[in-house]
């Protein structure tokens, strides 16, 4: 099923979600940076630039409580988190590769134990994905299986038109209630034409080859020379739509106070720190490392998937310049010069 | 295995600190109560699994539960005090309240001990994860063949369970052999001297028909499995606990994975063999 929705009606979508008491979160430009951010009025909305931060925050926010307690001499009184508070969401605008981590984020919150924190407000949020059609130097998505047409993990699929407004395919009950209960502002598509897709760089890495290697060589003198500049900030795990690592802190004072689940990147010194003082990732290149073997070794052993989309933030953002593209691309190559050895 | 009922998985069980023990000066174990009856009644664990203890206001903290599950109504924890979440719960005293989470990840596989002769190796403060099964396997007393129990430290003072390790020297069905490091001899010791690996080659157990069960700091580990190789234990006759360093213990917070095994869901137990194929990261 497709149906078309100009950009004046789907602002007219929006804001009738906003009216109706729902969290509608899209790309919106705070104090000069693009972030998704819940909307006041659907005209703040900039949904043709990327945010800064993926869109990952609608379900596992930065920074969120998951109890307090309450001291009274010797006694103690936890409160839980009621999920039923978590709002009815809809996230706007999310590009493939944003979309594509969703999915991603699902296996691991939900697999064994449940993370209800994300599955509640997983299972309240409805994701409106849009075709992409601006690539810039940074973005890989076809490189790790993906495409700028790739509806996968939206509810409700756009794809942006010459002359404006957007296509869209529905991809799941959810999108399917959003246009059921909403009809009037969509019309029959009549030989529109879309925009032209975007064109990220491509055929840098062969993603099978780069996990051959991986699954050799957690040894290897390639790792010395792999990010040694990089300074351990974490800003890429923390603009990755992927990267779900995260702590569990104490806030508060002894009488009372929350506990929070807060981002965490395995980025930092600390991460795996024993109390003891010592240290299994004592360098920053083992940290590095566990980068790469987790989005493109582990996580791909575990659940079958690669815990990246390829969206560029992190490439973007590494204040020391570090792509991690270009170093898939030198793993690529070392694998091509070992099956050359072999062969001769 | 026990349920935990909370939908909120970060969300822990209150328990009462119903004793205090100093082990060491700075190793203290906490008897701990449920304080809800149901939770009381119905929490079970098996050797070798772990919990998150917390101390309200400055977190949790990960140890395995060092009583055994033979001895039931309350679980104890042990733990040297070296940050801000131990130090805060070596201030509890009886009576304070603390938070439990747990248990978590495998256990030892006792069903398969049954029959078999047990060696216990442990350094320092690594005995509390096998005083768990050494204790579960006592009360079962009737289904282990010969039990021997080596145990170090570094100074007599730094030995743990001092009290126990009296019990287990006077029971006629346990050899247990102490030791402590070279020069953490006092006058009154009338145990060994020297490192565990040494004394474990020196106590030259038999591997026929026995499993060993070694815990100790990653440098004792790394000497003393090449000693239990030349005793002609195969990799799959020795267990071993991993314990990198967990938040969420439920498989979630991606911190405790030595390559890609997640030591809180697939350990804290794994047999030599595991861990051998493990890269270096723990
Ligand atoms: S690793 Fe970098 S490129 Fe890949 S999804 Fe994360 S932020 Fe995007
Ligand atoms: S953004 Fe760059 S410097 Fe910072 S942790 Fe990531 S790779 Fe290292
Ligand atoms: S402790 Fe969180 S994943 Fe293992």
């Amino acid at each position: 099923m497709q149906n078309y929705i100009s950009q004046q009606n789907f602002n007219a979508l929006l804001d009738s979600l906003i009216s109706q008491g729902k969290r509608v979160v899209a790309p919106r430009t705070n104090a000069g940076t693009v972030l998704y951010e819940p909307l006041a009025n659907a005209a703040d909305m900039v949904i043709d630039q990327l945010p800064r931060r993926s869109g990952k925050e609608a379900f596992f926010p930065l920074c969120e409580d998951i109890m307090t307690y309450q001291k009274e001499g010797q006694k103690i009184e936890l409160q839980d988190i009621d999920p039923t508070r978590f709002l009815e969401t809809v996230l706007v605008g999310v590009r493939p590769c944003d979309a594509a981590a969703i999915p991603v984020l699902d296996a691991v919150f939900s697999w064994d134990y449940k993370d209800e924190f994300f599955l509640e407000r997983r299972k309240k949020t409805t994701i409106i994905g849009l075709a992409c059609t601006q690539a810039d130097d940074a973005c890989f998505c076809t490189a790790v299986g993906l495409t700028p047409a790739d509806p996968k993990g939206a509810d409700l699929f756009l794809t942006p038109l010459e002359g404006g407004g957007y296509a869209c395919e529905t991809q799941s009950e959810k999108g399917e209630a959003l246009v059921a209960n909403n009809k009037e502002l969509f019309a029959e598509p009549n030989g529109y034409k879309p925009l032209p897709l975007a064109e990220p760089q491509t055929g840098k890495f062969d993603l099978k080859k780069v996990k051959a290697w991986l699954d050799e060589h957690f040894e290897d003198p390639a790792w010395d020379s792999i990010a040694t500049r990089c300074v351990g900030c974490g800003a890429c795990a923390f603009v990755c739509p992927a990267c779900h690592c995260f702590d569990i802190v104490d806030e508060g004072t002894e009488k009372q106070g929350k506990r929070r689940k807060n981002w965490d990147a395995c980025g930092f010194w600390k991460f795996t720190h024993h109390a003891s003082g010592h240290n299994p990732r004592d360098q920053q290149p083992k940290r590095y490392r566990n980068r790469i073997m987790h989005k493109f070794k582990y996580y791909d052993d575990k659940f079958g998937q690669t815990l990246c989309t390829g969206c560029g933030r992190c490439i973007r953002l590494c204040p020391v310049g570090i792509d991690i593209a270009d170093i898939l691309q030198d793993i690529d190559k070392i694998e091509v010069k070992v099956k050359v050895e072999e062969n001769s | 295995m026990c349920e935990n009922t909370n939908k909120n998985i970060y969300l822990p069980y209150l328990a009462t600190v119903e004793e205090v023990i100093d082990e060491t000066p700075d190793v203290r174990t906490l008897r701990l109560v449920f304080q809800d009856e149901q939770v009381r009644e119905n929490f079970s664990f098996r050797a070798g699994q772990f919990a998150e203890y917390s101390a309200f206001g400055a977190g949790e903290s990960t140890f395995c539960i060092a009583s055994s599950p033979t001895r039931k109504g309350y679980i104890e924890c042990c733990f040297r005090s070296v940050g801000r979440v131990t130090e805060e719960l070596r201030r509890l005293e009886p009576g304070d309240t603390m938070g439990v989470r747990g248990p978590y990840g495998n256990s030892y596989p006792i069903e398969e001990l049954f029959g078999k002769n047990l060696v216990f190796v442990a350094g320092g403060i690594a005995l509390p994860p096998l005083r768990t099964l050494i204790w579960n396997c006592l009360d079962l007393r009737d289904k282990f063949g010969e039990i021997t129990i080596v145990y170090g430290a570094r100074t007599q003072a730094d030995l743990v369970y001092k009290r126990e390790l009296q019990e287990w020297e006077q029971r006629g069905d346990v050899r247990l052999v102490k030791t402590v490091d070279p020069g953490g001899n006092g006058p009154d010791w009338d145990g060994q001297v020297g490192f565990v690996p040494t004394i474990l080659a020196e106590t030259a157990p038999s591997a026929d028909n026995t499993i060993a069960l070694v815990c100790g700091p990653p440098v004792m580990i790394k000497f003393t499995l090449p000693v239990l190789e030349k005793l002609c234990f195969g990799d799959d006759q020795v267990y071993t606990t991993l314990e990198n360093r967990m938040k969420c213990g439920l498989g979630k917070c991606g911190r405790c994975n030595v390559g890609n095994v997640y030591v809180c869901k697939d350990g804290p137990v794994f047999t030599a063999a595991q861990v051998k194929a493990m890269p270096m990261e723990f």
